[in-house]
């Protein structure tokens, strides 16, 4: 098993609702484990040689680590406020290390080609100057004053609008996108991938959402988010070299690609590198 | 801006910059982008950075060199422009 | 490496040469160009890009790029006029009696002439070309081709090595073969390919 800084943090491996007591075998970072419920519908993990890892109950999903995490969970304030409704989407598996599904998540320049006609759309492609900072308090990557033109920006949005977005990073494998909401300005729709690192070229992704929005079924809002999704998997599948470069030495980033840079740089400085290439190919 | 426009700034990199790699890998990089990138003074912890190019190609270049090869690390790059032609 | 027609204009394929994943695109005016499978942007590969005119573009941030590989927009930063530097590394295509030929090292001899000959299809092997070689009962030739003679007609099959010990086959009959004779030559090669394939999964 790859001893690396990774070890000892927390990861998605499952959806609360869906647990059962005979549990379901997965992989995390290359080792096997089985992920399961107790008789009280507890959730229960537990890895190869028999050890049980720890174990989260948070955010719809099952959290594990294979180490000793030495801080809690990061926090969604959002996830508890009245009013959101909480939709697991489900679960997609991607061969691509789980650093360039988060890397993916936190790039908007695609959408007028990889989401046509939904988040985006031409020749509405500017990316406007945004900031990023790594946030030391908090030791987040934090991407703020995005702005994006949206033909449909969400399912409760009618038309086209100008969306704000936040990105934010609390851990390495996660995403969390923070974007205007049309029914409650003010507000932000939380969206956020959840990414389960099977092996360094393989993932599953867990995305999970707290929204405001009344009308849309549930289901509709599952097929919106598992749609864009499926469409980013036929970008991840194709992108060579398939692990995560730390050196660009063989890509050329923009200005449009500074929350993609700090994320490397986030990667790189805590040792963050299952998934990563650190030679460029 | 129109679309030749050109500016140079100065790159002061602090870091742990020592790697026999990054020189190099600056040059490259610069070469890569089209853009001038000269060196005008390196230590171990402080690398003077000279670009010169289209706006968006000098914000490029920092993104780039903010990352650098592997056995780097760049801790912060201050930006200072000397001149600019719209 | 493809048959022309698989190529039409605005359409751009993957196809493997000398250890090299290429992109092999048609521009509109019909212009042909083969290039490294990969945008220089961010790695994604270029088969699964758009063609617009006499441009291809990367299907993830649009970057477009002109026949001779020249970035020529990025539409994030459309006021940006990007420099020669940003460029796809490209190499030869030549065109000629339907069949589409890249060289990754520049080609010392031009490609072979197939005069009187006609492109039928490209089949894909799970075998190396050297099962098929054996197969087909002869040697592959200078030209990268084996002659077999298939339901009595004579064929012309260009071998091309793909990744994974797989062949694809570019296969040409004479131009003046019927229909019924082109379906016969069909229906053989996939006779070989059963026999090539079943052996492989028998040894």
């Amino acid at each position: 098993m790859t001893d690396t800084p990774m070890l000892n943090e927390w990861y998605p491996v499952g959806i609360l609702t869906q647990l059962t007591k005979a549990g379901r075998d997965t992989l995390l970072m290359g080792e096997a484990i089985n992920v399961a419920c107790d008789s009280l519908g507890a959730p229960v993990v537990s890895a190869e040689d028999g050890r049980t890892l720890p174990v989260r109950a948070r955010y719809g999903h099952v959290w594990t680590s294979l180490g000793s995490p030495t801080k809690e969970l990061f926090d969604i304030p959002e996830a508890d406020q009245p009013g959101r409704r909480l939709v697991d989407v489900g679960v997609v598996r991607v061969k691509c290390s789980p650093l360039r599904a988060v890397e993916n998540f936190l790039d908007i320049a695609h959408f007028p080609f990889v989401h046509t006609d939904i988040l985006g759309a031409e020749p509405h492609t500017e990316v406007q100057r945004y900031e990023v900072q790594i946030r030391e308090e908090v030791d987040e990557v934090w991407a703020t004053k995005v702005k994006f033109y949206q033909p449909q920006a969400a399912k409760s949005a009618a038309g086209g609008i100008t969306t704000d977005y936040m990105y934010r990073v609390p851990a390495p494998t996660v995403s969390i996108l923070y974007k205007t909401c049309p029914p409650r300005p003010g507000e932000w729709d939380v969206i956020t991938l959840f990414v389960q690192p099977m092996a360094e070229d393989l993932c599953q992704v867990w995305p999970w959402m707290a929204l405001f929005d009344d009308q849309t079924p549930m289901t509709d809002l599952i097929h919106f988010q598992q749609m864009i999704f499926l469409q980013d998997r036929s970008i991840l599948e194709n992108q060579l070299p398939r692990l995560l470069p730390l050196d660009p030495g063989m890509e050329i980033p923009t200005r449009a690609d500074m929350t993609s840079v700090a994320y490397r740089r986030w990667l790189k400085r805590h040792g963050f590198t299952y998934g990563a290439q650190l030679v460029a190919a | 801006m129109s679309s030749n426009a050109t500016c140079s700034d100065m790159f002061t990199l602090r870091g742990d910059l020592g790697a026999p790699s990054f020189l190099p890998w600056i040059a490259r990089h610069a070469g890569r982008l089209g853009i001038i990138g000269r060196v005008t003074a390196a230590s171990a912890d402080e690398v003077s950075l000279l670009v010169e190019g289209p706006p968006d190609l000098v914000d490029a270049m920092e993104l780039g060199v903010s990352l650098g090869p592997i056995d780097v690390w760049v801790e912060s790059i201050k930006r200072e422009r000397l001149l600019s032609r719209p | 490496m493809a048959l022309s027609r698989d190529v039409p204009p605005q359409v751009v394929i993957p196809t493997f040469v000398d250890g090299r994943e290429l992109a092999v695109w048609r521009s509109q005016s019909g212009r042909i160009a083969a290039w490294d499978d990969r945008c220089p942007h961010r790695g994604m590969r270029l088969s699964h890009g758009f063609v617009r005119g006499e441009s291809l573009s990367c299907i993830y941030h649009g970057w477009s790029y002109n026949e001779a590989g020249l970035c020529q927009r990025i539409p994030a930063h459309p006021d940006l006029v990007p420099p020669e530097a940003i460029r796809v590394p490209t190499v030869a295509a030549v065109e000629s009696d339907g069949i589409i030929w890249v060289a990754s090292e520049p080609a010392s001899q031009p490609p072979p002439t197939l005069t009187g000959l006609v492109a039928l299809r490209s089949l894909t092997v799970e075998a190396p070309a050297t099962a098929i070689a054996t197969a087909a009962g002869m040697p592959i030739d200078q030209d990268g081709a084996l002659r077999p003679d298939l339901a009595g007609i004579a064929c012309v099959l260009l071998v091309q090595p793909i990744p994974g010990d797989r062949t694809v086959l570019h296969v040409l009959v004479a131009s003046n073969a019927s229909p019924a004779a082109q379906a016969a030559v069909s229906r053989a090669l996939e006779d070989l390919r059963r026999r090539v394939e079943s052996e492989r999964l028998a040894a």
